[in-house]
C-alpha cells in the first residue's frame, strides 16, 4: 500500500515539498544552535554527561556529534562539516551557518514559487565566480615566522582564551619551523604530543628534542644522563616463550630446556654487543649510552645493561622510531650486526620525570632537531583534551599556509568583498538562475553578522557600515570585534587559511543543492528502488 | 621467574558483561589478610599502580570498548584515581560569561552502586538487591574499580539507538582505522605492555556477532603485527537472545530476520579473521545453536537461569573463563598461555570448543572418589554453539576447582567399598580425575589442573542456583535457607579441540553458505569488497577441513 501512495504523482509533489520543508527547518535548527560559537568572541560549550563526564567545546564539529542530532538533514550536514575537519582542520562552524543560510534564503525564493533547481544553478554558478574571487583576495605570503604567528593566532584565539592562545601560538609555530625542511611536504607527525597532567594549561611548552611516556624499568639505571648517544633500535631483548616453543602434549622436557636455553642465549648474545659498543665509545670519555628501544627487554637483559651504567626503554612507540633518528640523527636498527658509531644518535641531555605512576623521558639540547615535542600541560584530563584540539587545529593552520603559501583576510572581510563582487556578476548574468546568485551572495554575510551579534553589536548597522567602507577602500574590509567598526584585517593580523575557505565555498553549496533537490533525489531513490 | 602478565582486552556490551563478572569474581575472591599466598597468581590479570596522592592501587590490566551512552553511571575514566570535577569548578580557559553549560540529568545508580560508595557497608551478601531488574548495561554490576585508561567509548554510534547502528563487520574495521582510534588504542596497549617484565599475551572476549567483531579482528592483526610473539587467545562470544526476538508485527519479524542474516555474516567473517590471526579461539555462548537464531538454553544441573538475561548468561560465560584459563594462571605453574595455544592449535585447528559444568554436583560430606563412581554420562557439557564435544581423538585440558583434597576417599580404615575401586590408589584429586578421565575418552590427550579454591559467586555474582546448592557450594538434601546466599562453588570446566569443532564451523558455513550477500549493501557501503566474502567461506571451509580424522592421534 504504501508503494501505491508513492506512485501517485500528486502524492509525490506533496512529499517533495514536504521534505523540503524538513530540510529547511532542521538546516536552520542547528545554524541556530551553532550561531553563537563562530569567532573569537563566541560561546564555548560545556557538556556534561550523567555520569559527570566533561567535555569543552567550541568546535562545530565535535559539538554535532556530541549533541546526537539524529535526523537525516542533520547527518547530512555533520558529514560536511567532518570533511571539513578533516580535510583542513578548520572551518567547521562557518560550513554550518553558511549551509543554513543557503537554505534559508532558498526558502524565500521557493516560497515566491521559483523550482529549487533553478536556484540551484544559481548556487553553482556563483560557487565558481567565489572560487575566482577568493583567488584574486588571497595574499601570497612568505613563509616566515610572523607570518605563521598571524595566521595561528587568529585561529587559536577562537579556541582557547587570549593568553592561552598566544601560548599556544608560539608554541605551534616554533614546531613547524623546526621540523621544516625546505622543498618537502611537512610532515606533522613528526610534532609529538605529549600530555602530562600537571601544572597548568599556560605551561604548555616546546621541547626541541622527544618526550616519551615510559622511562627506564630497573632501579639502578641512571635517571639523568649527559652527552649521550642514542641507540634505536626495534630488537627483542627478551626471552620469549612463543608458541614456536611451547607445548607440553608434543615435546618432551628435554625438549623444551634445549629450546629455552638456546633462545636465552641468543637473547644475551644481543645485549652483549650493544655492551661491546657502549665500552669502545663511551668508557674513559665523559660520554654516556641510552637504548630506546621498540620490542621488550627483560630484566635480565636489563640488569646487564644497568650494571653498564646504560638507560634502556622499551616497547617505546613505533613512531618514535622514526622521530628520534630525525631528533638526534642515527638511524633505527633493525639488527644489531656490525652496529657501529655512526649508527647512533646524539643528545645533550636524556633525563627521566616521574609523576605518580607515569614516567616520561626527555632527550634535549638535540643538535639540529627534526622532529619536536609539544609538551601539553594541565590540570585535568579534559583541559589536556582542549589543548590538544587546539593544537591540532594549530599546527593545522599552520600547515594549511605553508603549503597554501598565501593566507585570506579573515574577520568577515573575504564574504564582504565576495558579496560586492557577486552582486555585481548577478547583474551579467541572464536567466532566473541570477536570483541564485543573490541568495548566494546573501548567504555569505552570515559570517561577518554572526561575528558581529556575538560581539554584541547589531547586524544590519554593522553589514551596512562594512559595505560603505568597503566601497570606499582598496583593500578588503572586516569588522573589529571590540568597537564594532570595519577595519582593515590584513593590517590587524587577521587572516584565515585559504584552503578552508576554499573548502567552505565547495562543500557548502553542493551540500545545500542535494537538500534543496530532495524531491529529484527522492524520485532518483524510488526510481532505482522500482528498478 | 616473575609474573607473566596478559592484557585483557574486550570488544563490544556483551563481552563487557562477561568482562564485569570475571573481574567482578576474582576481586570478590580476593583474601586481604591471607596467611599463606593465594595458589593463583593475580598478578597476572591486574597490576598494581598508585593514584597521584601516591595511594596504591590494584586494577585490572584491561581495556575495554564499548559506544557512547552505555556506561549510564560510570565516568568514563572511572572513580578511583579523580572524582569527576564539579561543573562549577571548571577552568573552561574561555570568558565565563561566554561559556554555556549544558548538564545532563544525572544518571540514577541502582542500590547496590549506592552502597558501594557507602564505606559503612561491606557485607554485599547481607543486603538485598534486585540486580534482576536493575542491570540494565554491565557498569550497573560492576563492582571492580578501573585504571582511568580502561574504558574507551566510541563517541560515533549510539548504544542501543536504532539510527546509529554498529552492526556490520566492515564499520568495525573502519573504525579501527579512524586515525585517532587506533592511535590512541595502540598506544594504550603499549603503555600497559611496556609495564610487564613477562608479557606473555593477550584475552580479547568479542561481540562476535556485531561491528565489534571487525574493530577487535583488526585489532588482533594490529597486536600479531606489532608485538608478534605473543599469544592471542581470543574468546568470540554471541549472546543467548537478541532485542529485535521480542518482536510483534509481521514488519518487526521480517526486520529480526534481515538481523539474523546480517548476524550469521558477521559470525563468518569474525571467525575467518580469528582463523587468521589469533593464536586460539574459543566460541562461547549459553544456547544450542548460535547462529541464527541462538536457540534452546543449555540447562546444567543445580542452575536456575534466564536465558534472556545477559546479566545471568555472561555470569555462566566467566564462570567458565575464569576456570580454564586458571591453568596458566596459578603461582605454582611454569605453564604459559603459549603452551596452551601450542597444545590446542596444531594442524591449524585454531578454533576450539567449551565446555562447563557449574556447580560441580559435590555432595556435602561424600568423597571425590564416590562423586565420579555415581557421575552419570559427560562431566561437563559444551558451551560452544552447534558443537556437541565427543568422547574420542580429543586434544583437550580440563580444569577442576573447589574440591579439597581431604575429601578425596576415606583413609584406608574405614574405606569400605571405595577400596575396590582402581581410582582408591589416586593419592590426589588431580591424580584421580586424570585416570577418571583416560577411562571415558578414547584415543584422547587429556590433561587436568587442579585448584583448591571454588569459583567466587558472592554478590554480585547473580543468584542462580537452586536451593540445594549449599553456601560452600556442596549439594545439599534440605534446601538452603532463604536468607543464605551461596559463596562459592566446584566448578570444572574444559577446551576441547576435535572434530566437533569442525562441524561447529561446518554448520557456521553452511548457513552463512544460504545468504545472498550482495543484498546485504550495509556490507558492501562499509567497505566490503565483493571477493571477500566468498574468501572467507573458502577459508572457513579450509579451516573445517583441519579437523577431518586421520591418523595424527
Ligand atoms: N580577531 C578576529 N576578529 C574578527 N574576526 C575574527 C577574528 N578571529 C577570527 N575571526 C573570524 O572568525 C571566523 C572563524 O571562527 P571560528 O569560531 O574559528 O569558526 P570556524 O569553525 O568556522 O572556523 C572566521 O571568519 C574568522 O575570520
Ligand atoms: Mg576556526
Amino acid at each position: 500500500m504504501a508503494a501505491i501512495s508513492l506512485l501517485n504523482p500528486k502524492a509525490e509533489v506533496a512529499r517533495a515539498a514536504q521534505a523540503l520543508a524538513v530540510n529547511i527547518s532542521a538546516a536552520k535548527g542547528i545554524q541556530d544552535v551553532m550561531k553563537s560559537n563562530l569567532g573569537p568572541k563566541g560561546t564555548v560549550k560545556m557538556l556534561v554527561s550523567g555520569a559527570g563526564d566533561i567535555k569543552i567545546t567550541k568546535d562545530g564539529n565535535v559539538l554535532l556529534h556530541e549533541m546526537q542530532i539524529q535526523h537525516p538533514t542533520a547527518s547530512l550536514i555533520a558529514r560536511a562539516s567532518t570533511a571539513q575537519d578533516d580535510m583542513t582542520g578548520d572551518g567547521t562552524t562557518s560550513t554550518v551557518l553558511v549551509i543554513g543560510e543557503l537554505l534559508k534564503q532558498a526558502d524565500i525564493y521557493v516560497a515566491e514559487g521559483l523550482h529549487p533547481r533553478v536556484i540551484t544553478e544559481g548556487f553553482d554558478k556563483a560557487r565558481v565566480k567565489t572560487l575566482e574571487i577568493l583567488d584574486k583576495i588571497k595574499i601570497p605570503i612568505e613563509i616566515n615566522r610572523q607570518n605563521l604567528l598571524d595566521v595561528a593566532r587568529t585561529s587559536l584565539r577562537t579556541k582557547v582564551h587570549e593568553r592561552l592562545a598566544d601560548v599556544l601560538t608560539d608554541v605551534c609555530v616554533d614546531a613547524v619551523l623546526a621540523i621544516r625542511q625546505e622543498g618537502k611536504p611537512v610532515d606533522l607527525h613528526m610534532v609529538e604530543l605529549m600530555e602530562m597532567q600537571h601544572k597548568t594549561a599556560t605551561d604548555t611548552q616546546l621541547i626541541k628534542g622527544l618526550v616519551l611516556d615510559h622511562g627506564s624499568r630497573h632501579p639502578d639505571m641512571p635517571k639523568r644522563l649527559t652527552n649521550a648517544y642514542i641507540l634505536t633500535c626495534n630488537i627483542s631483548m627478551e626471552y620469549e616463550k612463543s608458541e614456536v616453543n611451547s607445548g607440553f602434549f608434543y615435546k618432551t622436557a628435554e625438549e623444551r630446556e634445549k629450546l629455552v636455553a638456546a633462545e636465552r642465549q641468543f637473547i644475551e648474545d644481543r645485549v652483549k654487543k650493544v655492551v661491546a659498543l657502549k665500552k669502545k665509545l663511551c668508557d674513559g670519555t665523559d660520554k654516556s649510552f641510552v637504548v630506546i628501544n621498540q620490542k621488550g627487554i627483560d630484566p635480565m637483559s636489563l640488569d646487564m645493561l644497568a650494571k653498564e651504567g646504560i638507560m634502556a626503554l622499551r616497547r617505546a612507540k613505533r613512531r618514535n622510531m622514526e622521530r628520534l633518528a630525525l631528533a638526534c640523527g642515527g638511524v633505527a636498527m633493525n639488527h644489531l650486526d656490525d652496529l657501529h658509531e655512526s649508527h647512533l644518535g646524539f643528545a645533550g641531555l636524556v633525563y627521566e620525570h616521574v609523576l605518580g605512576e607515569n614516567k616520561y623521558t626527555f632527550v634535549e639540547e638535540c643538535k639540529v632537531p627534526q622532529s619536536v615535542t609539544i609538551l601539553m600541560k594541565g590540570p585535568n584530563k579534559h583541559t589536556l583534551t582542549q589543548i590538544k584540539d587546539a593544537v591540532r587545529d594549530g599546527l593545522r593552520a599552520i600547515n594549511n599556509a605553508v603549503e597554501d603559501k598565501a593566507l585570506t583576510p579573515g574577520a568577515g572581510a573575504f564574504e564582504v568583498t565576495a558579496y560586492k563582487e557577486l552582486m555585481a556578476f548577478k547583474d551579467t548574468v541572464k536567466g532566473k538562475s541570477r536570483l541564485g546568485i543573490a541568495a548566494y551572495a546573501e548567504a555569505l554575510l552570515v559570517i561577518p553578522k554572526v561575528l558581529a551579534t556575538n560581539s554584541g553589536f547589531d547586524a544590519q548597522d554593522t553589514i551596512v557600515k562594512l559595505q560603505e567602507e568597503s566601497r570606499l577602500s582598496p583593500e578588503p574590509v572586516g569588522l573589529d570585534l571590540t568597537s564594532g567598526e570595519p577595519i582593515i584585517p590584513k593590517d590587524a593580523g587577521i587572516f584565515d587559511n585559504y584552503v578552508v575557505k576554499k573548502q567552505i565555498i565547495n562543500s557548502c553549496s553542493v551540500i545545500a543543492s542535494n537538500l534543496l533537490l530532495v524531491d529529484e533525489i527522492m524520485r532518483a531513490g524510488m526510481s532505482s528502488l522500482k528498478g | 621467574m616473575g609474573t607473566r602478565e596478559i592484557l585483557s582486552l574486550q570488544f563490544g556490551h556483551y563481552s563487557n558483561f562477561i568482562g564485569t563478572h570475571w573481574w567482578n569474581t576474582q576481586e570478590t575472591s580476593f583474601e586481604y589478610n591471607a596467611t599463606s599466598p593465594a595458589e593463583i597468581n593475580h598478578d597476572i590479570l591486574f597490576r598494581e599502580g598508585s593514584t597521584r596522592s601516591g595511594q596504591v592501587t590494584f586494577t585490572p590490566r584491561l581495556l575495554l570498548v564499548d559506544l557512547k551512552g552505555s556506561l549510564r553511571t560510570l565516568p568514563e575514566r572511572g572513580t578511583l584515581y579523580e572524582s569527576p570535577p564539579k561543573s562549577s569548578e571548571i577552568d573552561t580557559n574561555w570568558k565565563p560569561s561566554a561559556t554555556e553549560t549544558k548538564i545532563n540529568e544525572p544518571e540514577q545508580k541502582n542500590v547496590f552502586q549506592e552502597d558501594l560508595e557507602n564505606s559503612q557497608i561491606t557485607d554485599f551478601s547481607k543486603r538485598c538487591y534486585n540486580l534482576e531488574s536493575d542491570v540494565e548495561v554491565w557498569s550497573d554490576f560492576l563492582y571492580t574499580r578501573f585504571h582511568p585508561r580502561t574504558v574507551n567509548i566510541i563517541k560515533e554510534y549510539e548504544h542501543e539507538n536504532k539510527d546509529s547502528q554498529f552492526d556490520v563487520f566492515p564499520l568495525g574495521t573502519a573504525m579501527w582505522r579512524s586515525e585517532q582510534f587506533e592511535e590512541d588504542f595502540s598506544d594504550k596497549i603499549r603503555n600497559y605492555i611496556e609495564e610487564c617484565d613477562n608479557f606473555q599475551g593477550f584475552h580479547i572476549t568479542l561481540d562476535a556477532s556485531n561491528a565489534f567483531a571487525g574493530l577487535a579482528s583488526s585489532c588482533i592483526e594490529y597486536v600479531r603485527d606489532e608485538y608478534e610473539r605473543k599469544s592471542v587467545l581470543a574468546f568470540p562470544v554471541i549472546p543467548s537472545s537478541y532485542s529485535d526476538y521480542a518482536y510483534v508485527t509481521d514488519e518487526e519479524k521480517h526486520q529480526s530476520l534481515i538481523k539474523d542474516s546480517i548476524r550469521v555474516l558477521n559470525l563468518a567473517l569474525c571467525f575467518n579473521s580469528l582463523n587468521e590471526h589469533s593464536s586460539l579461539f574459543l566460541p562461547l555462548c549459553t544456547s544450542y545453536n548460535g547462529w541464527r537464531q541462538p536457540g534452546p538454553m543449555r540447562n546444567f544441573y543445580h542452575l536456575v537461569y534466564n536465558y534472556q538475561l545477559p546479566y545471568h548468561t555472561s555470569a555462566i560465560l566467566a564462570s567458565a573463563l575464569d576456570t580454564i584459563t586458571l591453568k596458566y594462571r596459578l603461582r605454582s605453574t611454569d605453564f604459559h598461555l603459549s603452551d596452551l595455544c601450542a597444545d590446542l592449535n596444531i594442524f591449524g585447528r585454531k578454533a576450539a570448543a567449551t565446555s562447563l559444568c557449574l556447580p560441580f554436583s559435590f555432595n556435602k560430606g561424600s568423597d571425590f572418589i564416590d562423586c565420579l563412581d555415581n557421575w552419570d554420562g559427560p562431566l561437563s557439557q559444551s558451551i560452544s554453539p552447534n558443537c556437541i564435544i565427543g568422547t574420542d581423538k580429543l586434544m583437550q585440558t580440563f580444569t577442576l576447582r573447589g574440591i579439597p583434597e581431604d575429601r578425596l576417599k576415606r583413609p584406608l580404615q574405614n574405606a569400605g567399598k571405595q577400596k575396590d575401586m582402581p581410582a582408591y590408589r589416586c593419592n590426589s584429586v588431580n591424580e584421580m580425575l586424570s585416570l577418571y578421565l583416560s577411562c571415558n575418552y578414547f584415543i584422547s590427550a587429556t590433561n587436568v589442573t587442579t585448584v583448591t579454591k571454588g569459583l567466587s559467586v558472592k554478590t554480585p555474582y547473580p543468584s542462580i542456583f537452586d536451593p540445594f546448592v549449599g553456601t560452600d557450594g556442596n549439594i545439599n538434601n534440605t534446601p538452603r535457607p532463604e536468607h543464605l546466599k551461596v559463596e562459592s562453588v566446584p566448578t570444572l570446566a574444559g577446551i576441547h579441540s576435535g572434530a566437533c569443532v569442525g562441524d561447529m564451523i561446518e554448520s557456521l558455513h553452511t548457513e552463512a553458505n544460504k545468504i545472498k550477500v550482495p543484498r546485504f549493501h550495509q556490507f558492501v557501503n562499509a567497505g566490503l569488497e565483493s571477493d571477500e566474502f566468498s574468501e572467507c567461506l573458502h577459508k572457513l571451509f579450509d579451516l573445517r577441513e583441519c579437523y577431518v580424522e586421520s591418523d595424527y592421534i
